[in-house]
């Protein structure tokens, strides 16, 4: 059972060539398509734009990067993300 | 009852997850590892502020960021159950074994939420 936690909890392979959003320690975030990565989390990422919220949202385009894995604090796909109203309003 | 014990028993059981950012994730967990990094599915994200809410279909979020993690409190009645069985089963290798379950039972119907 906990040969399992072993390897890598994260299957990145699935994400190949969508884009996905990565968030740093820090606060930075950016959105690019990964390429390529390895079991540091290291990633490999295309067309990269770094997403800045302040003083006002907007993007500034990085190209081609690789973004260190140990400063990666959160991973998840732009497929399936979107901005929505409070859900918990019905349940308090 | 260690902290990675219930962790590991909570898989597909929906729990938050803050971060020490203040940031907030709703989601079930899929995988966990001993760094307490996680996978969760179905998440909702609420920003530090608490005023602004995402979806997201799964996520990933690194161990050594988080907060606290709070999870379903039924959890503990099963880990300790999982606990007694696999002492009982040791034990039975020698012989007895006899009625030591049903410890104090925590919950159960009508308790409140908490604030």
């Amino acid at each position: 059972m906990n040969k399992s936690k072993r390897e890598a909890i994260l299957d990145l392979s699935k994400y190949a060539n969508e884009r996905i959003r990565v968030k740093f320690t820090g606060g930075r975030e950016v959105v690019g398509i990964l390429k390529g990565y390895d079991q540091l989390l290291n990633l490999v990422l295309d067309e990269v734009e770094e997403q800045i919220n302040e003083p006002e949202p907007h993007s500034r385009s990085l190209g081609l990067a690789v973004l260190r894995g140990p400063t990666i604090t959160l991973v998840s796909p732009v497929d399936g993300l979107e901005e929505i109203a409070n859900p918990f309003v019905a349940q308090e | 009852m260690l902290p990675l014990s219930l962790l590991n028993a909570a898989q597909n059981k929906p729990m938050l997850v803050e971060l020490k950012n203040g940031e907030t994730f709703n989601g079930h967990l899929v995988n966990c590892d001993n760094f307490m990094n996680i996978t969760l599915r179905e998440v909702y994200q609420t920003s530090a502020e608490g005023d602004r809410f995402w979806k997201l279909r799964e996520c990933y979020i690194r161990g050594s960021t988080i907060k606290y993690l709070r999870v379903p409190d039924t959890l503990l009645d099963a880990v300790k159950d999982e606990q007694t069985r696999a002492r009982e089963a040791g034990r039975s290798a020698r012989g007895s074994g006899a009625g030591s379950r049903g410890g104090p039972q925590r919950g159960g119907r009508g308790r409140g939420r908490g604030a």
